[in-house]
């Protein structure tokens, strides 16, 4: 069984940020169309993560030693939470910020964060995650993507996919096989830092539904790797991938992937005075879910911050937060479809459309709902 | 004392009380029809429904949020008490330095008209009614009304005078009641879940525990969820809002979402519940009824999500805010901390 969360508030010298990040955004943001910022976290704009950078607000978890703000987490929640309300562009840096360089600090050598860190904090280096491959989806213990050792460093072969930015990132974290056989499972797995740009590295984009071309297939052939591409144990991957996915479930971009069609709706709802009866129940119904979500996602990552391992309490996050997120097209389909005789606005139908389409992902990246709902009952004790 | 260290011995100390008072048999009995006065008296000795009463009046002076966890406490026993209604119109009663007459007091849903009539529900052991009314809300005697039991949801009283009633400063006792229904219903989701965790453990089917089924699992994972969702929400709820103007500085915007948010949930976890139970769980046999019916008769009562979302959308619409999330943040969040120092990380 699981014990209730005790509610929890951001501490006052982090929001303090939060009005500079509102002005800064309220600068660049508003220019871009409601159905570009609908991208939320998978927006990209090199341009807009080096402003960020440049303002200091890029690896603000990172200790200043290595180039970043030294700050805790809900410093990155209160700047995360404004960027993804207000849809900026984001995806450049994100995963180097929200992954990567965490993973870096937690589990590289000295000499592997004072080479990457600062490059990240300056926007100057973009990493993507190679997990999945062609046959390795949610049993990702199947890996089979090879690293072999040999004089002085790893050869590699095989091949990653749905690595969202690999076209446009410097470097890949790869869970790869370097020991063992497929039946070996999560024993004699590692991950690498793959610099992308070695022989023997293709990327190949992939378009997706949307007309977005924001991941990709990267096939490795033969691509040798130095000693120190290694990150963390020999053997140890599965352990740091696991370590990694936790932190990733329960932050504000599980609650806020649809906030910029529902901010949009509402506009449509003031201007035109087209809120009837039922448009203003389901705003408030939305209202209400989005205010428990995120005194949820609050309470989890005060757990973080204590330095706790809520790992059940993020799955259960994750899991209502994406229905939420995908309850908002849904949703708003009907609404926008209520009266045949009202065109909304083009701008409002692009967003739908796009968040429409998108929504399922929601549920997938990051592990799908029935995986987190297997972690679910394993907490509850069910399994 | 710590606020931390109160909240758990109150929460233990409820949930000892109405585990020894409030048995399903027990609660069977009081919802037939029995008498509810040894329960009741067991919550008076204890000290339960004085909870908000200031201290200067003899109260625990507690706020809503450390006294939820008697709230859910009883929700988890399903016990058919006044219990959240007496806390507030006793504290509501103290604070306008009015007389706390004894009993308990049923919080009442006024039906229009002229009439004196409203609803109550879950009001065994009550001795009084809080009816609003335009002008304030009333204090009237059960004994002396006229009652109407026709329906399953709640008894229909009628006054045919208020004679001179106490009157209470007008406030939103809507809000109010939606307060003390909603952490009723969170309680008892709580013990749902657990008791449908129990059952699908022991409960074999194909040589194992039907816990063993991806798809019950499955099920019992959506129930945590909304278990989960369900008492943040009515965390939320319990917080003062700016300015504090509702009964015990309840926030009527806090509510809104929480009761609506509960709603939802109920409906779901009930659901899933029974789904689980099997067709053990429809017999009258089974207590699984005690907690769903408590569910199910808690949303109607107070206002249901219907109510609460139009009020809240409507809430939103009457201000200029453009973002939701700036919404939430600055009417539905808890208050900011002011003086914790933010983390520095140790390289
Ligand atoms: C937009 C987007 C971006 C992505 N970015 C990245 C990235 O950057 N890097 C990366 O490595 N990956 C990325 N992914 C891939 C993502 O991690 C996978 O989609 C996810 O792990 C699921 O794998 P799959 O798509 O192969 O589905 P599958 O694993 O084939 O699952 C298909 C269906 O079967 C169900 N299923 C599978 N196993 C079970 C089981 N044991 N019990 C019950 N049901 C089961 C699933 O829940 C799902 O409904 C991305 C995906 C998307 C959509």
């Amino acid at each position: 069984m699981l014990t209730a969360l005790p509610l929890s508030t951001i501490p006052a010298a982090d929001e303090a940020l939060r009005p500079a990040i509102r002005a800064f955004l309220a600068e660049h943001v508003p220019g871009i169309p409601p159905e570009i910022r609908a991208r939320s976290w998978m927006g990209f704009d090199a341009g807009f993560s080096r402003a960020l950078a440049a303002k200091g607000w890029l690896g603000l978890t990172f200790p200043k030693e290595y180039g970043g703000a030294g700050l805790g987490p809900f410093a990155r929640y209160v700047l995360v939470e404004e960027l993804l309300a207000a849809g900026a562009p984001v995806s450049a840096h994100w995963i180097a910020d929200r992954q990567s360089g965490p993973l870096i600090l937690r589990f590289g050598t000295e000499a592997q964060r004072r080479f990457h860190l600062p490059r990240i904090c300056r926007g100057e280096s973009f990493f993507c995650i190679g997990m999945s491959e062609p046959d390795t989806g949610s049993d990702l213990a199947s890996v089979s993507t090879r690293a072999v050792r040999e004089e002085g460093g790893w050869r590699l072969n095989g091949a990653k996919i749905w690595t969202t930015n690999a076209h446009h990132s410097h470097y890949m974290i790869a869970l790869v096989r370097s020991s063992g056989t497929a039946q070996d499972r999560h024993k004699g797995l590692s991950q690498f830092i793959i610099d992308l740009s070695l022989p023997g590295v293709t990327i190949s984009p992939i378009r997706d539904l949307a007309g977005d071309a924001h991941f990709s297939e990267v096939v490795f052939r033969d691509v040798l790797l130095p000693e120190d591409a290694l990150i963390g144990e020999e053997g140890g991957g599965w352990a740091q991938v696991n370590a990694e996915l936790a932190f990733e479930r329960s932050g504000p971009e599980r609650v806020l992937s649809s906030v910029v069609l529902l901010d949009a709706w509402i506009g449509w709802l003031r201007a035109e005075g087209a809120a009837d009866a039922q448009s203003t129940a389901l705003l408030g119904r939305l209202l209400g879910h989005l205010a428990v979500l995120r005194a949820m996602s609050v309470a989890v990552t005060d757990r973080l911050v204590r330095g706790e391992s809520p790992v059940v309490e993020a799955a259960l996050v994750k899991d209502l937060g994406t229905e939420f997120e995908q309850a908002i097209p849904a949703l708003l389909e009907d609404r926008l479809g209520a009266d045949p005789a009202r065109e909304p606005p083009a701008a409002l139908l692009r967003t739908l459309a796009y968040t429409s389409a998108m929504a399922p992902s929601y549920s997938l990246r990051g592990g799908t709902r029935e995986i987190l709902r297997g972690m679910i009952a394993r907490g509850m004790g069910l399994r | 004392m710590d606020a931390v260290v109160t909240d758990d011995l109150l929460a233990q100390s409820a949930a000892e009380l109405f585990a020894r008072h409030a048995t399903p048999a027990a609660v069977r009995a009081i919802l037939g029809g029995g008498p509810a006065g040894v329960l009741w008296s067991a919550v008076e000795e204890a000290g339960f429904a004085d909870a908000l009463v200031p201290e200067e009046a003899g109260g625990a002076g507690l706020g809503p949020a450390d006294a939820l966890p008697v709230l859910l406490a009883a929700g988890r026993a399903a016990a058919p008490l006044p219990l959240g209604g007496t806390m507030l119109a006793r504290a509501a009663l103290a604070r306008a330095g009015m007389a706390v007459p004894s009993g308990a007091i049923a919080l009442a849903e006024a039906l229009p008209g002229e009439a004196l009539r409203g609803r109550v529900a879950a009001h065994g052991a009550a001795e009084w009614v809080l009816l609003p009314r335009p002008g304030g809300a009333r204090l009237l005697p059960v004994a002396e009304a006229e009652r109407d039991d026709a329906s399953p949801y709640g008894t229909v009283l009628r006054w045919a005078s208020a004679g001179n009633a106490p009157t209470l400063p007008e406030a939103d006792w809507m809000a109010a009641g939606a307060w003390a229904t909603l952490a009723a219903m969170a309680g008892a989701m709580e013990r749902i879940l657990e008791e449908t965790v129990r059952y699908a453990t022991e409960r074999r089917q194909f040589g194992r525990a039907i816990a063993a089924f991806q798809a019950v699992q499955q099920q019992i994972s959506v129930m945590t969820e909304d278990v989960f969702a369900a008492r943040i929400a009515a965390q939320l709820a319990s917080l003062p809002g700016e300015g504090g103007t509702g009964v015990a500085g309840l926030d009527t915007a806090r509510i809104a979402a929480a009761k609506a948010r509960i709603g939802e949930a109920a409906s779901r976890v009930a659901g899933i519940a029974h789904a689980v139970h099997g067709a053990m769980g429809i017999t009258a046999e089974v207590d699984l009824h005690l907690w769903t019916g408590l569910l199910h008769r808690g949303r109607l009562r107070f206002g249901a999500e219907s109510h609460w979302n139009a009020w809240l959308g409507a809430e939103f619409l009457r201000g200029a805010e453009a973002q939701s999330l700036a919404f939430v943040r600055a009417r539905l969040a808890p208050p900011l901390a002011e003086n914790r120092p933010a983390e520095e990380t140790t390289p």
